[in-house]
């Protein structure tokens, strides 16, 4: 229920048994069916999710409908609107199974708490951001500036695993750019 | 839009299982039931859908999965099967609502099975100390669900938990029963509403009110 996360924090900050059994009083076991939504657009986000397994997106949706994936997680990740989190403000994002799912749920009394009386969980949170802000500059400093055929090369080498599970529009969708678009890209790359 | 709670209902197809999943389903939720008997539970949720066909609702294989994909946990069973229902859950319950709806009364209905210095609700605190045990839906009869206007007036449903964002949480889903809620205070004051509820079967029998009774609070 709780492996993969113990594996990831015990990779960047090592626990002690007591210090896990601790921990795991405050996390919240929480099954997703594909499909069905951990966050709505409008409601406040009251705790991120680690997932332990299957794959979720977080997108935003414009007036007309379309979605704009912002992120996508499988085992091993971390995935909310942090921005409404911290803030307590409406979410921005919807954030949706796109497989069948089962998550850590952290609230935010659980991570308040946590951060209070165990540093190491505070380490563990602080390389957490630190990476996802590492990410997010990557990506952002990539749309701006590198050309199209490099990003989507970029992209299926740092996420071959994702490439794999996530169906094409949605993939197109992560990068801005249409599902046509997208295909025509592939298909120059795989001409090369 | 708010995202779809999952509340999990173990023990639906009893009396008030029944009438908590029947009223519940008019609201955004999605149900997940488990009850003893399939048969049972598959005429239950034909029953809803005919009456609702929009309902979210299925069943569930066993109360570890239902309370797995839960938000909120229902515990809809007789004080005495929380015990074993609560062991299994322990796990998928960390943190996570559980509602305690039972009465701890005796085999002649004249008296409560627990000492006067706890309640059915804080038993299955101690059972699940990880979890936000709320006591809510035990001083309301199954029948009131389908009236719970009586009188001409709204039956009041007492709720009380250690917890406040879940007794808000709480208060909206008695609010979808049709009740008026009333967060009576921290969960040690389920002594007193398992007592009222005694209180009230028991005038219930001599006076025959044939299970339509309810408590309200008058006031200016």
């Amino acid at each position: 229920m709780y492996e993969e996360y113990f594996r990831s924090f015990n990779k960047k900050v090592p626990l002690t048994q007591e210090e896990e059994a601790l921990i795991k009083t405050y996390l919240t076991p929480k099954k997703l069916r594909k499909k069905q939504y951990l966050l709505q657009e409008g409601d406040v986000c009251k705790s991120f999710a680690f997932i332990e397994k299957g794959a979720l997106k977080s997108y935003s949706v414009d007036d007309a409908g379309n979605e704009y994936i912002i992120q996508f997680g499988i085992e091993g990740w971390f995935i909310s609107d942090l921005y409404s989190f911290i803030t307590g403000e409406p979410a921005t994002y919807n954030i949706d199974a796109i497989e069948d799912s089962e998550l850590v749920l952290i609230s935010k009394s659980a991570n308040e708490e946590l951060l209070r009386i165990l540093p190491k969980y505070e380490t563990f949170t602080r390389l957490n951001i630190t990476g996802a802000y590492l990410a997010m500059q990557k990506r952002l400093t990539s749309i701006i500036s590198s050309p199209l055929e490099e990003r989507y090369e970029n992209f299926i080498t740092l996420y071959p695993d994702i490439v794999q599970r996530v169906p094409q529009h949605m993939i197109a969708s992560y990068m801005g750019l249409t599902p046509e678009t997208l295909s025509r890209i592939r298909r120059r790359i795989s001409t090369k | 839009m708010h995202a779809t709670q999952t509340i999990a209902i173990i023990g639906a197809t009893g009396n008030m299982g029944s009438a908590i999943s029947k009223s519940l389903s008019k609201g955004n939720y999605r149900l997940l039931l488990k009850g003893n008997r399939q048969e049972d539970l598959d005429v239950l949720v034909k029953e809803i859908e005919s009456g609702h066909p929009v309902a979210e609702i299925e069943t569930a294989v066993c109360p570890v999965e239902a309370g797995w994909e839960a938000d909120i946990i229902i515990l809809a069973v007789p004080f005495a099967a929380e015990k074993e229902i609560a062991t299994s859950i322990k796990e998928v319950a960390n943190q996570k609502i559980v509602i305690s709806i039972s009465n701890p009364l005796n085999e002649t209905y004249d008296g409560l099975v627990t000492p006067p210095d706890t309640s059915a609700a804080e038993e299955l605190q101690k059972l699940l100390p990880n979890s936000k045990v709320i006591k809510a839906f035990n001083t309301t009869f199954a029948a009131d669900f389908t009236t719970p206007v009586l009188d001409g007036k709204q039956v009041d449903a007492f709720i009380a938990g250690n917890d406040e964002e879940a007794l808000q949480t709480v208060a909206e889903l008695v609010t979808t029963a049709g009740f008026n809620p009333i967060a009576a205070g921290n969960l040690s004051v389920s002594r007193t509403l398992e007592n009222m509820q005694l209180l009230l079967i028991q005038l219930g029998m001599k006076y025959n009110y044939n299970w339509l009774a309810g408590w309200k609070i008058l006031h200016n």
